[in-house]
């Protein structure tokens, strides 16, 4: 019981530091200044009931035990946060590693119902905070909780695939993925699932169009000389 | 065939000792020694017992799992009878028997996981090099180590570099000349790009040249003479760029080395500009996109190139740079080919830096031609990513029409052999804010494949002639290195899970095999102690190419993986990630 009440301080504690560097909203494009302190963590959420925010889904007894799995966003009636999340998610970086509209890339997608961490808006909220150790930065050392809590909306919104089921079947043959996201260059929306279009086959839809490769070069440019000879197999 | 004698000869003399000089061993093809097989990245072999006429009987001869399943670049290396192999992150060496795979030991570095969420494209590591009885390689987290390579044991590790400024080490650095150069990652991070020589024995930085910055940190004094006049000036790394960008300004080196002992030159290539939008970084952006000559000893740079000023769709140019010697214009020079990212093969004097020859070697719409007086491209004003502006149909897209996967060249057949891919892109820019440890990009992309529908080619490229000879279409890019035999075979993989064998003078397919996982790595060839001819390759498909198939990304949205995932949507229905090294062989006694 002892060694349970020291965890709970030093992880309170963590929490607490973790959440108090804020961060100055007027950040300039291209350049990083060392973000201003904010006046700490607002609190949107008391830190202590962050603490009782399990990762696991494993109760030791069978019981939770006053761990709360379920918390909930408390900007859940703000329709706005999520259009702010969406700026947020690019201004922060965000999208550099799970790339626009989620899709994934160094970090992973945010655009399915697949989590590593779990799925509460809370679970969402310690990832961005804690940062988790396969690569995600520690965000608490930069940004306020409300822009977390906006980040959270914003994923969530991706996040919201059409039909999901148990299992996701991958096959190219039937195509198991006949609809994609029309590409975030084209349209830009906090609910992208909302977009989509026909898949095309082997990747080759988009060679074919007056604005594509197929045209014909401007004049001047050189072209690629062909092989003299195409091996086929 | 007499140097091959001479170098057995030379072998034989060093007796017992073979805790030798790589610079000796590389002329030995029983071994291979160095990811690109020799100083000069030629990864050709005169072994021929494997060859055009027989290769049809191929058959795997053992195969072994380095247990991690991203992908795998990396070229195994072979030095007296032990194969050397390093996996995807969390960098495992394995040290096996090369003639029947049973495992003398492995070194396990504990690399940082956090590293992970640094890496750009996938959490790959493209080999080791060999030299006076150590292994020498880099880890994910900004180590190179030295193991000893009889017993892997720990000699020494080096600390280079901070992944809370986003860099990471990917590459594989060349042992030579007593130094191991290396090289390192995150242009997608806006790092500070840098190559470092370290003393083989100890470990010690013994320099360190930056790829931008002050003329005192590039390296640049009393004996830098380029070619060309956009190259002489004072602290260009500084000028090029708006005040202060400079410092976010990426230029990593993760790509080859290659080393000419004659004049004690190193010859390497600098990446992408941070960021990707050029919007923000109006200039010439020096010395990214570069390819640079330094003294191997000082690193005082001798001359430099930049292939692509001012680069505005993430051509880096580190791709390597084989050193040959070829006829122009009727006389045999000592040139550097560099199989430019950007779709220009570059023929360039390597004592000068002069550009001989740039030819198109694939579908390119964003550079109209390549000036070789001046050392420019004419870009495309038509495809110039204004801010915010959906620009479509960049010929090649971001990986190039070839990114990191090498070449190999034959001397016999004279060609170059080039795996690539067929890519074009829709490329829209946005402001990014550089925050260190954190992707510094602003540019939205969906690739798809280029005109003729396929996304990979492997081609045969005539340097002399400067002409594409044959070429093999490929349905998905080719991500895997190339190797080629006196045998006049040449070796490749593909991500749908092809390891090939070809004709090297006609590309006529003698053998392929179906692995467990698709190829992005790097073919080699040995002699084993039985006598017969190995040729090791791993499979695993991943990389930036590769990606989709063995992490959490989705096939449904074509902007992720920095855009790759628009180009392989349908990978993840013909391959998943894997780690296991491919080893083949004719069967006993099937020599003919």
């Amino acid at each position: 019981m002892n060694r349970f009440l020291w965890i709970v301080i030093a992880l309170t504690g963590l929490v607490v530091v973790v959440v108090a560097v804020g961060v100055s909203s007027a950040m300039m494009p291209g350049a990083w200044k060392k973000p201003a302190l904010a006046k700490g963590y607002s609190g949107m959420v008391p830190a202590e009931a962050m603490l009782r925010v399990p990762v696991s889904g494993i109760y030791p007894g069978g019981n939770s035990n006053g761990l709360n799995p379920d918390m909930q966003n408390p900007l859940k009636n703000d329709p706005d946060a999520v259009i702010r999340g969406m700026k947020d998610f690019e201004n922060f970086n965000c999208s550099g590693c799970h790339m626009a509209n989620g899709g994934g890339g160094m970090g992973p997608a945010l655009s399915n119902d697949t989590w590593i961490y779990r799925s509460s808006p809370a679970n969402i909220y310690l990832d961005i905070a804690q940062g988790r150790s396969a690569g995600m930065p520690a965000f608490g050392a930069m940004l306020p909780d409300r822009t977390i809590w906006e980040l959270v909306a914003y994923i969530q919104s991706l996040s919201n695939k059409p039909t999901p089921t148990f299992g996701v079947t991958t096959s190219a043959a039937p195509d198991s993925a006949p609809e994609e996201q029309v590409p975030a260059g084209q349209v830009q929306s906090p609910t992208p699932w909302n977009y989509t279009e026909p898949t095309p086959p082997n990747g080759e839809k988009n060679d074919a169009g007056d604005q594509r490769p197929d045209a014909p070069l401007p004049p001047g440019a050189e072209q690629a000389k062909p092989p003299l000879q195409l091996v086929t197999q | 065939m007499k140097k091959h004698l001479f170098s057995a000869i030379l072998l034989l003399l060093s007796g017992t000792a073979l805790a030798q000089d790589n610079a000796v061993l590389q002329g030995d093809d029983r071994q291979w020694p160095l990811a690109g097989k020799d100083y000069s990245l030629t990864r050709f072999s005169r072994l021929d017992q494997i060859n055009a006429g027989n290769a049809s009987r191929l058959q795997v001869a053992w195969t072994f799992s380095v247990g991690s399943n991203h992908g795998q670049e990396a070229a195994p290396l072979i030095v007296d009878g032990v194969m050397y192999v390093v996996g995807a992150y969390p960098n495992e060496l394995f040290a096996l028997d090369a003639t029947t795979g049973q495992m003398k030991w492995k070194y396990s570095p504990h690399v940082d996981p956090s590293a992970q969420g640094e890496a750009c494209c996938d959490v790959v590591n493209r080999g080791a090099s060999y030299d006076n009885g150590k292994i020498f390689y880099n880890t994910l987290d900004n180590h190179t180590v030295a193991v000893d390579a009889k017993t892997g044991k720990e000699v020494w590790a080096t600390k280079l570099g901070e992944i809370t400024r986003g860099q990471t080490l990917t590459m594989a650095p060349l042992a030579a000349h007593g130094k191991v150069f290396v090289g390192n990652s995150g242009g997608e991070m806006g790092v500070h790009g840098w190559v470092t020589a370290l003393d083989e024995a100890t470990g010690k930085i013994v320099w360190r040249a930056y790829s931008v910055g002050s003329d005192k940190d590039v390296k640049i004094g009393p004996r830098f003479k380029p070619f060309y006049p956009d190259a002489r000036g004072k602290n260009l790394g500084i000028t090029t760029w708006p005040n202060g960008r400079w410092q976010s300004g990426g230029g990593p080196v993760w790509g080859w080395i290659s080393y000419d002992p004659k004049t004690n030159l190193i010859f390497y290539g600098t990446g992408n500009p941070g960021p990707w939008n050029s919007n923000q970084r109006e200039g010439d952006n020096k010395w990214t996109a570069t390819i640079f000559a330094r003294d191997a000893d000082t690193g005082d740079a001798i001359w430099a190139d930049q292939i692509n000023p001012h680069d505005m769709y993430d051509y880096d140019e580190i791709n390597e740079n084989l050193l040959l010697d070829l006829p122009i214009n009727g006389q045999v020079r000592p040139v550097l080919v560099h199989p430019g990212r950007d779709g220009f093969m570059f023929v360039i004097d390597r004592k000068t830096g002069q550009i001989y020859s740039a030819d198109k070697y694939d579908t390119q719409t964003s550079i109209l031609s390549y000036d070789i007086r001046k050392g420019r491209p004419n870009y495309n004003p038509a495809l110039t990513p204004l801010l915010g502006k959906n620009v479509r149909g960049i010929c090649p897209a971001s990986p190039g029409a070839k990114d990191w996967q090498p070449t190999a060249y034959s001397p016999k057949t004279k060609l170059l052999y080039i795996p690539h891919q067929h890519l074009c892109m829709d490329y829209k820019t946005s402001e990014a804010t550089y925050i260190p440890g954190t992707p510094y990009v602003g540019a939205t992309v969906n690739m798809y494949a280029g005109p003729g529908h396929y996304r990979g080619e492997f081609a045969a490229w005539d340097l002399t002639g400067r002409k594409k000879v044959w070429a093999i279409h490929e349905k998905f890019p080719v991500w895997s290195g190339t190797m080629v035999t006196a045998g006049n075979i040449a070796v490749y993989g593909t991500m749908d899970r092809w390891f090939k064998v070809v004709n090297a003078t006609n590309g006529k397919l003698l053998y392929q095999f179906r692995a467990p996982s698709g190829f992005i790595g790097q073919p080699v060839t040995y002699q084993g102690a039985d006598g017969r001819q190995y040729i090791a390759m791993l499979s695993g498909v991943g990389g930036w190419a590769g990606a989709l198939a063995n992490a959490e990304i989705d096939p449904r949205v074509r902007n992720g993986a920095l855009g790759y995932t628009g180009a392989v949507t349908d990978l993840p229905s013909v391959t998943s990630g894997g780690s296991t090294l491919m080893v083949f062989a004719l069967p006993k006694g099937g020599a003919t």
